[in-house]
């Protein structure tokens, strides 16, 4: 009796008032961390990200020119018709798109097969894959110049090997269809590590009686690989994929160092356009143009990734 | 389907023996299971008949013929492992023909077997789904459908039970055994449930600390053990197990009061003669409450309870606490005498745990 | 017999695979050796046909690396030492502030469900993807605007923005695997969430938070574009130097090769620290999550 007075008599209600203000409290203070923990990165990333596209877009449709502040004339969607119907460009779209071509499938077949050779247990295996990794670690210029320096035509070390075994000197950096292979080799040669250290871990993450009640079912080891190591890595497998795409697609630094652009403008990358038009023309607004296009592109494929991400966390 | 011959098996990894010379024959079409405690070698040696581990000494055969090289593709077995090994990326259906197209077997035929084990699981809408969509009972009974289809030599079965339901589980066993004696497949089976083993066996094999305890059919496994580690590891619950001490006229009870005699409990004139110490076993469904003082003696009853319909009862040695079955359905807390059917003696050799029933030792 | 013919062809192909991994192997370990090895080369010795594999070591490539000796050229303001020095400055500032900011909101974005939180995760996702050049056509003029051009302060920022998005999406990854319970019993007990961020949950990342530094700084570190871009003389950092170190003489082959060796040291020994959490690193945490 005594029970149910107190709940609802006055003292009940102060008491349910006090808890609330209290559910309030907790409920602001968490707020409150919310707010205070994320606006450092937030702030940092309007100002150097949200702030820089949305000026970016702005600039796009003006004719202006960093070097002479005063002219900024406003042509609407000028810079983008001139761009896209200018032969150039879309030279250095084919020739960007020959390159993530040739560097994605290359590292995708040799990552994969080396991964599937490392995911075996062997003796010396850790430091076998330390050791692969190294390409991963150097910064993308010294790849460039390293493998600058092995290129050269008359005293690098690869036309010397080759011409051992016989075959003529090749002028590797002087050559269009020679220059991107090149740089395809150089890319290659530093991103395929990448791909081998999560192929390994997706093919070690498919459990050991999957593989048994494989080989007891009569499976030979190449229809094991296709049927069950291939497609039950593939999410992460399509994650590496994509992820290649999009760095391959930017890729700029590598051919600062490789090539220049050269020779003539044959190896320019898309990225390498945009750095040329805004930083050796000054043509800024046709710069931020080629920028907004490129920026399309990565963003679109950066949907494509996450979509899948979050498939895969609501499929696992 | 063939006879499984193993020939002074051991298996061992590093310095750790975890099978010690086993010897067996599985004939053909029998169905046989290895029964014992985790870490006893009953897995590791079906692992080793299915080609998944390396023998170190002794021989498998199939048929006669020696397989110790042969790799499990090329053995012709077929398994169902512990915790699921469905293929999760592919659908039911696909799971099942899964060592057909392996074997690159025709579509027509695929299409026909598929159809007869649809017919024989009853599967018919889970076909289309996948694996992580079945309850775990469900996969397992995919699991075996993928094994059986392509008429293996021999059905090697690691605990496929063990991770399903209880409710369930009853129900899987016994359609498990319904469709080996269906289709006479040599079957190798993986448990350390005793009840499934005495369930489903035409032989038990029983192992301990990597060896073979006993063999031989279930009801001979429960009524004689050929150890006290056989006696306590089968029936549910588990035999008593009570020293005696020769005395004056019988063999006592451990520390209690009460000697067994010759005439009442028709104790064998070895065992009165022996000069060994000796442990007796008794199964509790051989111990009952009486009032009868002809064939009861008096030890004092702890407790009388209920198992569902059944009711048991305890009583006290010593220290010891025992077991028994209550047929009189007498009301809680009721004295009695307790009555031990000389049917049901068992007798021990304390120092090595074998039997020392002349029979048995003869 | 038919036994025989198969393990043939098992043994054919196992020596394919062999083959083939053995060539991939000196495709790979071939010019890091190569590298390594010209780093210790005289210019006499770098153009020499057949390429020498014994000679005797030069170290002028590290003594201009390292500000020793006479290589030190007094011509020019920034030397190859200063060009190390405003590397580190600029990478361990830019790791330590983008691992902070990066363990606050990967907190925030691992415990609390707020409104736009999917948009602020793949808003965070999308900056480790943005192709630097594009951004760097209007920090061009942001940086002059405001007087950040040419600073290290300037770098340090960029290397904030830069991996800020990684610090967080890696530290959501280690904050998810710290159970609930851990808050929600010292909040029953009376202490406040922030009491139990700090003094709770924190140490209990504090593993994750040294690998996630270890990304952040392999990333500042080998950071080429903005750097090239946002810096002329007096900020530029090692990898920006190195690239511009063709004089009147040519390229300083050797002077490249003894930076790049100096500039992999670092990274190897992260990566041999953070090896375990390797592929958290690489994929945002994603993967190291299922």
């Amino acid at each position: 009796m005594s029970d149910t007075n107190a709940s609802s008599g006055p003292g009940a209600r102060a008491a349910a008032h006090a808890t609330r203000q209290n559910e309030l409290r907790k409920r602001s203070s968490g707020r409150l961390m919310i707010f205070g923990f994320l606006s450092p990165t937030l702030a940092i990333l309007l100002f150097m990200v949200a702030y820089p596209i949305f000026s970016l877009i702005y600039y796009s449709f003006y004719n202006f020119s960093a070097l002479r502040q005063a002219g900024m004339k406003p042509v609407g969607l000028g810079n983008y018709t001139f761009l896209l119907s200018d032969p150039e460009l879309w030279e250095r779209f084919i020739f960007t798109g020959k390159f993530v071509f040739i560097c994605v499938s290359l590292q995708m077949l040799i990552g994969i097969f080396v991964g599937y050779q490392m995911q075996k247990n062997f003796r010396g295996r850790d430091v076998i894959f330390t050791i692969l990794m190294m390409p991963m670690m150097l910064s993308p210029v010294v790849v460039g110049f390293l493998w600058r320096y092995m290129l050269n035509s008359e005293w690098g070390i690869i036309n010397f090997l080759l011409s051992s075994v016989g075959i003529a000197k090749i002028d590797w950096l002087g050559q269009t269809n020679a220059a991107l292979w090149a740089a395809a080799a150089a890319d290659t040669w530093m991103w395929t590590p990448f791909i081998v250290l999560l192929a390994t871990a997706a093919f070690r993450g498919i459990p050991e009686t999957i593989y048994e009640a494989a080989e007891v079912d009569g499976a030979s080891p190449a229809y094991r690989f296709f049927r069950i190591t291939l497609p039950m890595s593939a999410p992460v497998l399509f994650i590496a994929l994509i992820l290649r795409l999009i760095d391959s697609f930017k890729q700029y630094d590598l051919f600062v160092a490789l090539t220049g652009g050269g020779p003539g403008s044959s190896t320019e990358t898309v990225s390498f356009a945009v750095a040329k038009t805004a930083f050796s023309y000054f043509y800024t607004g046709e710069a931020s143009a080629l920028a907004v296009i490129l920026l399309v592109i990565i963003i679109g494929l950066s949907m494509i990734l996450v979509r899948h991400l979050t498939k895969m966390g609501e499929k696992y | 389907m063939a006879e499984i011959t193993l020939k002074n098996l051991s298996i061992e990894f590093g310095s750790f023996k975890a099978v010690d010379d086993v010897s067996l024959t599985v004939k053909d079409g029998e169905f046989v299971v290895y029964l014992g405690p985790s870490g006893c070698g009953k897995t590791t040696t079906l692992r080793c008949i299915a080609g998944l581990v390396k023998a170190t000494h002794g021989e498998v055969l199939f048929d006669g013929e020696r397989v110790n090289d042969l790799t499990a593709s090329e053995r012709n077995i077929a398994m169902v492992f512990q915790f699921v090994s469905l293929y999760p990326h592919l659908t039911i259906k696909e799971n099942i023909v899964f060592p057909l197209k392996a074997r690159g077997i025709a579509k027509s035929e695929i299409a026909r077997k598929l159809d007869w084990v649809t017919d024989v699981f009853k599967l018919g809408d889970e076909l289309r789904r996948y694996p992580g969509a079945l309850p775990p009972g469900a996969r397992q009974k995919v699991a075996l459908a993928r094994a059986v289809i392509r008429d293996p030599a021999v059905l090697l079965l690691d605990e496929p039970l063990s991770a399903i339901d209880e409710q369930f589980r009853e129900e899987m066993r016994w359609e498990l055994g319904h469709l080996q004696r269906q289709l006479g497949v040599t079957t190798i089976y993986v448990t350390h449930d005793q009840r499934e083993a005495m369930s489903l066996a035409d032989r038990i094999v029983l192992m301990n600390d990597s060896r073979i305890v006993q063999v031989s059919q279930p009801d001979r496994m429960f009524f004689d053990p050929v150890n006290v580690f056989a006696g306590q590891f089968i029936g549910s619950p588990s035999m008593n197990l009570i020293d005696l001490v020769p005395v004056e006229g019988g063999l006592r009870l451990g520390e209690s009061e009460v000697t067994l005699t010759p005439e009442r409990d028709r104790l064998p004139e070895w065992a009165m003669a022996s000069k060994r110490p000796l442990k007796l076993g008794v199964r509790p469904l051989n111990v009952h409450l009486t009032d009868d003082q002809a064939t009861g003696v008096p030890l004092p009853v702890d407790d009388v309870f209920s198992v569902g319909r059944e009711r048991f009862f305890s009583f006290r040695i010593g220290d010891g606490i025992y077991q028994g079955v209550d047929k009189r359905q007498s009301p809680a807390g009721s004295a009695g005498r307790v009555h031990f059917e000389p049917e049901g003696l068992l007798f021990f050799d304390a120092a090595t745990g074998r039997r020392a029933d002349a029979e048995v030792a003869a | 017999m038919t036994h025989a013919k198969t393990s043939t062809i098992d043994l054919a192909a196992r020596w394919l695979v062999l083959g083939l991994l053995l060539v991939y192997t000196i495709y790979n370990v071939g010019p890091i050796f190569w590298l390594l090895l010209s780093s210790f080369k005289s210019r006499m010795d770098l153009f020499t046909m057949p390429p020498k594999l014994f000679f005797t070591p030069d170290l002028s490539g590290y003594q201009s690396v390292f500000g020793v000796g006479a290589a030190k050229d007094s011509a020019s303001a920034v030397g190859v030492f200063d060009s190390l020095i405003n590397s580190i400055i600029v990478s361990v500032a830019g790791t330590s502030l983008a691992v902070f900011f990066g363990t606050l909101s990967g907190y925030v974005c691992s415990r609390f469900n707020f409104i736009g939180k999917g948009d602020f995760m793949f808003f965070v996702l999308s900056t480790r993807m943005l192709p630097p050049v594009a951004v760097l056509v209007f920090y061009h003029l942001m940086f002059a605007r405001l007087g950040l051009a040419d600073t290290r302060f300037g770098l340090v920022l960029v290397a904030i923005f830069a991996n800020v998005g990684l610090a967080t999406w890696i530290m959501k990854g280690f904050f998810d695997g710290v159970p609930k319970e851990v808050e929600q019993i010292a909040i029953v007990n009376g202490y406040t969430r922030m009491y139990a961020f700090t003094r709770l949950v924190l140490p209990m990342v504090k593993g994750g938070i040294a690998a996630t530094a270890g990304f952040c700084f392999i990333f500042a570190w080998n950071e080429f574009a903005f750097a090239s871009i946002l810096t002329t003389t007096q900020a530029k950092t090692l990898p920006v130097k190195i690239s511009a170190a063709s004089g009147a003489t040519g390229i300083e082959w050797t002077q490249i090769c003894a930076a790049g060796v100096v500039l992999i040291i670092p990274v190897l020994i992260f990566f041999y620290l953070i090896r375990k959490h390797l592929l958290m690193g690489m994929t945002f945490g994603v993967l190291g999550r299922s």
